[in-house]
């Protein structure tokens, strides 16, 4: 291709470009694969989505709080879901933390009471019944983040568990009626359920912002405007 | 409605089209160069720390087994200039993960050079001046939920699933020797090498020391007046001829 310009470095430059094309096409192809599982999947979970974003909406009105767990890659998307909603770039912020931000709470109860308990200690400490939980898992089955959902649902607070694969245990709680919602994203890979659940988590915030203002103002009513919220906050 | 109607992203959404493919194929090559030869990666996101963490996590515990886990840190401290001078070392990158505006990032970004670091950025919106960093791997979406909605870490996860496969040719891990033993050679030849003052003079019409991409040099700063620790200065032949102001 541009061997003409340097021809005295043909030979290794036609090794490079063959890795660089196949990487390039690679790249192509995973971003195509990523946004076709993130269509198909919100369209699997449109109603459920929307069904949990009121919920949720109502849960804020009376005063509750957000929780938001992972592990690993995990924990980071969940602090950036409780980052959009308490730090929105747009719209109405809302009280929102990330149960891993504190080193101190979460070595401490790694420590003391053991890994599994990390979540669940904190709900204990943390919350009320007008709070939700959000754990966030590509298989569904981390102890830590069934041993916290857990505990949230016995104190009446809303859980949801963001799962992969199957759904693994956070799927079978909820067919027992044991979690109130899981969204999981029917692939093998990590990666490309990390990409679809920040989807998820993101139209969870998109109609939760909608359920708020409706509820506040009646439907049909002018929405109140991402100035007018910022201006009042 | 506002700007809290959803916005419809269907399934032909081109997350990645051919020009970003292309910088990401560069930039894998570039990292595992980076890696194969004993680098450490340095992530800031002064704006988005969780994105710097997931970052970090990729490389050093990766999702599939058998894969090398590789030294990566999140910069999060209160000055992640100071913290990125004392931790990045010659031969080092340096990835952020920020919009072309965001302050910190640009300080750290311009300053990397005199470390002898390599430097990656990842945003969205307005690009980056050229020459911002060496490998730029843009979302070209003014739509400011873009940190939140997957496309960040779409490309941070890709940027390390194609480094991975780079290891894989390990012919390819080494630059090719004619790049820097010719004559001719532009990467090599002292023509205004990048220096951040470590020390400034002592005395009138003393000497300062600097930091270049090859280490710590004394050399004579007469031609520019008063000099600070941490102004970026361009030296050749050891003298320094200018300052880098900063641009605002």
């Amino acid at each position: 291709m541009s061997d003409f310009l340097y021809p005295f470095i043909e030979g290794q430059e036609t090794d490079a470009t063959g890795l660089l094309a196949d990487l390039a096409s690679s790249a192509r192809r995973k971003a195509a694969e990523s946004a076709a599982l993130q269509a198909s999947t919100l369209a699997e979970l449109h109603d459920a989505i929307h069904a949990c974003g009121e919920a949720m909406a109502r849960r804020f009105l009376d005063g509750g709080r957000l929780y938001t767990f992972g592990n690993g890659g995990s924990s980071t998307d969940a602090a950036t879901l409780a980052a959009l909603f308490a730090q929105p770039a747009d719209g109405r912020p809302l009280p929102a933390w990330s149960l891993t931000a504190d080193q101190a709470v979460v070595t401490a109860l790694g420590n003391d009471v053991g890994f599994d308990l990390i979540f669940s200690r904190q709900v204990i400490a943390h919350s009320r019944p007008a709070d939700i939980a959000i754990a966030l898992s590509t298989s569904g089955n981390s102890d830590d983040l069934i041993m916290g959902l857990r505990e949230a649902r016995k104190r009446g607070l809303l859980t949801v568990g963001f799962a992969g694969y199957d759904g693994g245990r956070m799927a079978e709680l909820a067919a027992a009626g044991d979690l109130d919602w899981v969204f999981t994203v029917r692939s093998q890979s990590i990666h490309r359920i990390q990409e679809s659940q920040a989807r998820i988590g993101h139209r969870l915030w998109t109609v939760t912002q909608h359920r708020l203002t409706e509820l506040r103002t009646g439907p049909g009513q002018p929405m109140t405007t991402a100035t007018t919220v910022k201006g009042a906050s | 409605m506002t700007s809290l109607e959803e916005r419809p992203q269907s399934a032909t959404t081109e997350l990645i089209d051919e020009e970003l493919a292309a910088d990401l194929a560069g930039a894998a090559l570039a990292l595992a160069r980076r890696y194969h030869a004993g680098a450490t990666l340095w992530v800031l996101s002064p704006r988005w720390e969780p994105h710097a963490h997931h970052v970090a996590v990729e490389f050093v515990h990766p999702v599939i087994m058998g894969k090398r886990a590789l030294p990566a840190f999140a910069l999060t401290g209160q000055d992640i200039v100071a913290e990125a001078r004392l931790a990045v070392r010659a031969g080092d990158v340096v990835l952020a993960v920020a919009a072309a505006d965001e302050p910190v990032a640009r300080d750290v970004l311009r300053r990397a050079p005199a470390w002898g670091a390599e430097t990656f950025w990842i945003g969205f919106g307005d690009r980056p001046d050229p020459g911002s960093a060496d490998h730029v791997l843009w979302v070209d979406s003014a739509d400011p939920m873009v940190p939140s909605t997957g496309r960040f870490v779409l490309m941070y996860h890709l940027l390390w699933e194609l480094t991975h496969v780079c290891f894989e040719h390990p012919g390819l891990l080494t630059p090719a020797a004619e790049d820097c033993t010719d004559e001719v050679c532009v990467t090599c030849r002292d023509e205004g090498r990048l220096a951040e003052v470590t020390t400034p003079p002592g005395e009138p019409f003393g000497t300062a020391w600097v930091r270049t991409a090859d280490g710590e040099e004394e050399v004579d700063v007469t031609l520019l007046g008063d000099v600070a620790a941490g102004d970026l200065v361009l030296v050749h032949a050891g003298t320094a001829l200018t300052r880098l102001e900063e641009v605002s």
